[in-house]
């Protein structure tokens, strides 16, 4: 049923990962409904691939993790983002900016 | 960086925690999935499925987190050594060969390039060792008049020349070239006097090597001028040793050949002086010594007697070619200025030289005499190293082989390629740490033989046994890398393959990949084999040649003592009393046989050959010759025949009529066709001596060459011109010979106790057997020949372990075929044929390879050889048919094995 779902591109998984924490803390599972919603359940994420990434970027400082309560009262690990971790969500999504400008351009004009 | 490092160590310290919250964290989510898919109407068991296909393996997912926090690389690493700990240790055969090998390798390798790194890499303990140079490259020595050509001796009048007109060097030291003995004992104590080695130094000898005294002061210019009191510095070394470190040394008087010096200093450790040699000077003393402690044989005041080296240091910015050709130049010009000189000097004094040689690392006699050897051992080692590279190749293709299925297993339930690898990995390198420190001990005590058997009848070198780093890295390295090539490249292999069919027992086929290399490293290894142990043949026969050639003496029940009348002060007078009492005390001691004294005895590695007029030969030629003085029944001593005509005796004394001895070659060469007996020689006139005795040849200088033209003259006899005075030295003793019965060395305390009764400060300077004395002259020809042998039988039972893995293996792998042979009626013998064949072909292959390497090797050992050709047939032959005995063996009691497999059994074998 959903033929139109793409599959992520190499390494935008952090990015996706890094905006979505960027507004409050979330956990692993919210996390993947999010980008799902958000983009229209057209990005598939193999769901297990998320937490070896949540796991990366914390240990590279960029986000950080504590253990809270969630809606229903039960105990989940929340992600957010950190300093250095906004200073990078900023470095990538220019270069997102750029790499779609540029591959469009080149779309366009060839 | 660091932070990631805390990172990790932390995550390692709570790893339980972390593992439960992970799995928590996991879980949390697929319960909010099957939620999730419950509310939107699926039945539970369909929700989980759903949630658990979209999330993938959860252990996994868990395995990626732990790898991206990076717990794993330390978790993985302990886990991972542990395994291989536990692998090396149920696989004990295995392990110990590698182990050995890698010892081995290492250890050989190591123990020789300490060796070589402090012969011939070393420099001088002193300061800024590169900044000196010597004056002169060549090793003549000790006391030299005339022309050298190619100068590197000199008078103590031509070094004041130098010294103060070559304005280039900012220092310039000289030293005596060989040293002296001396008898020293302390001022006031009881004890006899010792023998010590001494050097004569120039006043700035210290000051030039820049360095200072560990206690005390060093000797200074001020100390080597005519009438300074005289002042001796002693090593740290003799300090130590005979002294204890006894402050009181220093400032104290000791009496050096009964002359009074004060101990001004000691010597910086490890300072051994300008030479690297085996028993290096214990005390040094100032040149304007000389003349008082040698008396009338004094040469510091003789112009043309060449006696010391010299050693500079260059200002900086000195051009070494400019400040040779300038030494050449201040040499020609010296000579020219000398009396007496003739018109064939004049001629020849354009060709006088001098070569600035580079002085770091000292007067390089040492590295001259040993660089051959030495090179011949580093390719040796290098070999041993190569073959033991090969074997550890050959088993680590042998085990990857071996645990095909393991790997299989592994990936078949998931084992990412990496992670096989790195485990083999972790192995080799285990493996290697292993024979990395066992290499480290066999390096320390394989240095510690080898010197031994280098300066046999030293007392002390001063080379240290400890490995050398950068060599043990480099050897190390090596093996590492060679673990790790052969180690990875088969899990590598493996983990390719799928693991499906290798399950199935593919792996069982006839053909097999891995067996090339292996093959191919066990036909190099027999060629390394075999070209050593040709190698070790030749070199093992060239040592025994040496040893048991017709030296024209007997070496067995033979004792030889050094002293020298001259440094008890013994004046010429009064040696004929001392000569009489010698003979008669030690013939009186029982087990003596006879007792005789010389000038030189056999193989002591000291000659003294002239140029001498013969009777009947054309008046205004000289002829050279080599001679000796000896005492009554010396002959009969030391065993050698009288040919014609009668020896020395005891009616030869300085009144009556002076007469010689000559030997064979003598004979031959300068008096041919006709009877030498009754002809006369002399040293200015052919008439002062009668030839009244022929005898057989003997060996006194070379081991390899034939025996010197030598006469023999009686002491005390010599010819009263003033001319000769400087023939007097020659009637000083140089040796005592005894015939004994029984062993030589039980006598030995005996007589040290007859001759300090004689003349307590009649010094014993040495004392050994005959035949340890001409042993000492082989100790570069016997180190050579136990070393290759030694390798030689190393990479022999390096190939045959190799073979024998080979076999064993093609015989596991082939289980199958043969006992499909025998099922179809192939009967053990032919089996076994076909399983032979196989390795036959490697070992004829191997030595294909072998022999001609080894044929082009002894050309490169020729000129070590003695009495045995380096196409020896004989050697080569037994060197080939030893190894492939040996190597047939190897193969055969696997291969026996194989064919005692029950046919059923070896086809239900699956």
């Amino acid at each position: 049923m959903n033929n139109e779902r793409i599959d992520l591109p190499q390494g935008t998984l952090d990015l996706l990962i890094l905006k979505t924490v960027a507004l409050e803390p979330q956990h692993g599972w919210a996390i993947s409904e999010r980008i799902q919603q958000i983009s229209s359940e057209v990005l598939r994420i193999q769901q297990g691939s998320l937490y070896p990434a949540l796991h990366r970027l914390e240990r590279r400082g960029w986000i950080k993790a504590k253990w809270g309560t969630s809606e229903n009262n039960r105990r989940a690990k929340y992600y957010e983002l950190t300093k250095s971790g906004r200073k990078q969500l900023e470095a990538e999504e220019t270069a997102w900016r750029k790499l779609i400008a540029a591959v469009g351009q080149v779309l366009e004009t060839a | 960086m660091l932070s990631d490092l805390l990172y990790r160590l932390r995550a390692l310290s709570r790893r339980k925690s972390i593992e439960a919250e992970l799995d928590e964290e996991l879980r949390a989510h697929l319960e909010r999935q099957v939620e999730k898919y419950i509310q939107s109407g699926l039945t539970r068991e369909e929700a989980l499925r759903r949630a658990r296909l979209e999330f993938g393996g959860l252990e996994q997912v868990k395995e990626e987190c732990r790898d991206a926090r990076g717990v794993n690389f330390i978790q993985t690493l302990i886990q991972d050594v542990r395994y291989g700990l536990r692998m090396l240790a149920k696989n004990p055969a295995f392990t110990a060969v590698a182990v050995l090998t890698l010892a081995l390798g290492i250890g050989a390798n190591t123990a020789i390039f300490t060796l070589v790194n402090a012969v011939m890499l070393k420099s001088l303990p002193v300061a800024n060792p590169q900044e000196l140079y010597r004056v002169g490259n060549d090793d003549n020595c000790c006391v030299i008049g005339g022309f050298q050509g190619n100068w590197g001796i000199y008078s103590y009048s031509l070094y004041q020349q130098f010294r103060d007109h070559t304005p280039e060097f900012s220092q310039m030291a000289a030293f005596q070239g060989g040293l002296g003995d001396l008898s020293v004992r302390r001022g006031g104590a009881s004890r006899p006097a010792e023998a010590y080695a001494g050097e004569f130094v120039s006043g700035n000898y210290f000051t030039m090597f820049g360095i200072s005294a560990s206690a005390g002061r060093l000797i200074a210019p001020a100390d080597d001028r005519p009438g300074a009191p005289p002042v001796a510095v002693m090593s740290y070394r003799a300090w130590q040793q005979h002294f204890g470190f006894d402050p009181s040394v220093i400032g104290a008087t000791f009496i050096i050949n009964t002359m009074p010096f004060t101990v001004a200093g000691i010597a910086p450790p490890g300072f051994f002086g300008d030479t690297l040699r085996s028993d290096p000077p214990d005390f040094w003393l100032s040149l304007s010594t000389e003349p008082a402690l040698n008396g009338q044989y004094s040469v510091l005041n003789h112009a043309d007697m060449h006696w010391l080296y010299i050693i500079g240091r260059l200002k900086p910015g000195a051009q070494p070619a400019s400040v040779q050709s300038e030494l050449t130049a201040e040499v020609q010009h010296w000579q020219g200025a000398q009396p007496d000189l003739t018109a064939q000097n004049r001629s020849e004094l354009g060709k006088q030289h001098i070569v600035l040689a580079p002085g770091g690392g000292g007067v390089a006699r040492l590295q001259a005499d040993s660089a051959m050897g030495l090179r011949l051992l580093m390719a040796i080692s290098g070999l041993v190293l190569l073959i033991a590279c090969a074997n550890i190749a050959n088993l680590m293709l042998a085990r990857g082989a071996a645990r095909r299925t393991e790997t299989a297993i592994r990936t078949a339930l998931g084992a990412p390629r990496r992670r096989l690898i790195r485990q083999m990995l972790t192995e080799s390198i285990l493996l290697a740490v292993l024979g990395g420190a066992a290499g480290l001990i066999v390096a320390w005590s394989g240095a510690r033989a080898i010197l031994q058997i280098a300066f046999r009848g030293a007392s002390y070198v001063p080379i240290s046994p400890n490995p050398s780093l950068p060599v043990l890295g480099f050897a190390f390295a090596v093996s590492l890398l060679t673990g790790i090539i052969f180690g990875v490249a088969p899990a590598w292999v493996a983990s390719r393959c799928d693991p499906a069919e290798a399950l199935r027992g593919a792996g069982r086929s006839t053909h097999d990949r891995s067996s090339l290399p292996r093959k191919s490293l066990v036909v190099l290894q027999v060629a390394l084999s075999e070209v050593l142990l040709i190698g070790a043949g030749l070199l093992t026969q060239t040592l025994r040649n040496l040893e048991n050639q017709k030296f024209g003496f007997e070496t067995q029940g033979r004792i030889i003592a050094r002293v020298d009348p001259a440094l008890a002060a013994y004046k010429p007078e009064q040696l004929y009393a001392l000569y009489q009492q010698l003979r008669q005390r030690l013939t009186q001691i029982p087990g003596v046989l006879s007792a005789a004294y010389s000038l030189y005895s056999p193989m002591q590695d000291e000659n003294w050959a002239t140029d001498i007029p013969i009777e009947g030969r054309p008046s205004d030629e000289r002829d050279n010759a080599s001679f000796d003085r000896v005492s009554p029944r010396y002959f009969e001593t030391i065993g050698t025949r009288l040919l014609r005509g009668r020896v020395i005796t005891e009616e030869d004394t300085s009144t009556s009529p002076q007469v010689a001895v000559i030997n064979q070659t003598f004979a031959r060469k300068y008096l041919p066709n006709q009877d030498p007996i009754g002809k006369h020689l002399g040293f200015l006139k052919p008439s002062e001596f009668e030839i009244v005795g022929v005898v057989e040849d003997a060996k006194y200088m070379d081991a390899r060459g034939p025996a010197y033209p030598t006469f023999f003259l009686p002491f005390l006899q010599t010819a009263k011109d003033p001319k000769l005075s400087w023939l007097e030295r020659s009637q000083y003793m140089g040796d005592i010979e005894l015939r004994v019965a029984g062993r030589p060395e039980n006598l030995n305390a005996e007589v040290r106790r007859t001759l300090a009764d004689i003349d307590p400060n009649l010094t014993v300077l040495d004392m050994k057997s005959l035949s340890e004395q001409v042993a000492q002259n082989f100790n570069q020809e016997r180190l050579l020949a136990r070393l290759t042998e030694l390798f030689g039988a190393l990479a022999l039972i390096l190939a045959c372990v190799g073979l024998y893995g080979v076999t064993a293996y093609s015989v596991a792998r082939r289980t199958n075929e043969i006992g499909i042979r025998m099922a179809l009626g192939a009967d053990r013998k032919s089996v076994l044929a076909l399983v032979l064949r196989g390795t036959l072909g490697l070992i004829v292959l191997g030595l294909a390879i072998g022999i001609p390497a080894a044929l082009a090797g002894g050309r490169v050992l020729a000129s070590l050889l003695y009495g045995v050709k380096a196409w020896d047939p004989l050697t080569l032959g037994l060197g080939a048919v030893a190894l492939a005995l040996c190597a047939l063996v190897a193969a055969f009691i696997p291969a026996r094995r194989g064919t005692k497999v029950d046919p059923i059994v070896a086809l239900r074998y699956e």
